[in-house]
């Protein structure tokens, strides 16, 4: 998120508080809706930003959000996407190197935090035995990885993607896609848990530097978009 | 009532010829087109307009405080916007000529 995004954001945050429930029940599916439509950060924000407008000065008239913004928010919300300006090519190629290496700096840090050979090589530098930095990662580690990026990206997108759809009809499409998306990531870790051998070998401090790069890149393209 | 798909053409320009009126805000808009016989017209209705008549700048949006509630958008007509305001009242003339020639027409067969 760059500098004017996030500063929209902040005061965004600032007026969402004043709404009352019902009106941030709605407010909050229609932003889901938004958040994953083909729109820049930056102009959701602007989107959020004169739609608490528009509500805060309706629940001062005393009227509800149906009264400003109709019945249909799903035809509402399309016909907003509609009007604003689609994502460029380069703000899709940043979001996609941001997921990745957001991503790479959280699975990489849980890695760490998770193998054994991290806490047996602090303990040998307490006790100054001798130390092992190597960190061994399996198939089955590297499928879990691209299979939890694939996943939580559909899951998202499916999820937001419905937020404004009847319930009874959201409930459906996103159960078929989970039962599908899970079937996909069970797949995908049974042939990763398959080959339980070691892929390869990793120096933990070559890992620790890659997952630091991995978020400190994420951060530099976050405020870049 | 006026049917969606009716309004659809005339609405944008409308809604800059409210805005050419004078300096004014979403809810106001709204209001102004209901008292000219636009029965149901919401601020959400108006609103995708309003991002598409900004997105082509012809109109200019600015914020503002209020005296209740949030700040403000309000919008005033550009230039373009303008022109484009002349454009569609030609236009709207042209097809409202049309329109009530043909449907002044008694339809004589022998003609």
């Amino acid at each position: 998120m760059n500098k004017r995004t996030k500063k929209l954001n902040q005061i965004n945050n600032a007026l969402d508080k004043k709404l009352n429930k019902s009106n941030d029940i709605v407010l909050t599916d229609i932003m889901c809706y938004l958040r994953v439509a083909n729109i820049s950060e930056y102009h959701q924000e602007v989107v959020r930003h004169d739609l608490l407008e528009m509500v805060l000065s309706a629940q001062e008239r005393n009227e509800d959000i149906q009264t400003v913004i109709g019945e249909d928010y799903k035809i509402f919300c399309d016909d907003v996407i509609t009007s604003l300006p689609s994502k460029t090519l380069q703000e899709n190629i940043f979001e996609l190197f941001d997921i990745f290496f957001h991503s790479t700096s959280i699975l990489g840090a849980i890695t760490l935090a998770m193998a054994s050979e991290t806490y047996a090589l602090i303990k040998n530098t307490i006790t100054n035995s001798p130390k092992n930095f190597q960190l061994s990662i399996s198939i089955f580690q590297v499928g879990a990885y691209f299979a939890t990026i694939i996943g939580a990206y559909i899951l998202v997108q499916v999820v937001f993607g419905n937020a404004l759809e009847h319930k009874a009809e959201a409930k459906h499409t996103t159960l078929k896609t989970f039962v599908k998306g899970a079937s996909f990531m069970a797949l995908l870790l049974f042939l990763a848990w398959i080959g339980k051998k070691t892929l390869f070998t990793i120096n933990i401090v070559v890992l620790l530097l890659i997952v630091i790069s991995s978020y400190l890149i994420h951060k530099l393209l976050s405020n870049a978009y | 009532m006026i049917p969606s798909q009716m309004l659809k053409g005339t609405l944008e320009g409308c809604i800059l010829k409210v805005i050419s009126h004078k300096e004014t805000y979403g809810y106001e808009i709204s209001q102004a087109l209901q008292t000219y016989g636009f029965s149901n017209i919401s601020e959400g209705t108006i609103y995708p307009i309003l991002l598409r008549l900004e997105k082509s700048g012809l109109i200019i949006a600015q914020h503002r405080t209020s005296p209740l509630g949030p700040k403000r958008k309000y919008f005033s007509i550009s230039q373009t916007g303008q022109l484009e305001l002349e454009t569609f009242l030609s236009n709207w003339q042209e097809l409202k000529t049309a329109v009530d020639t043909l449907f002044l027409d008694r339809g004589d067969p022998n003609e």
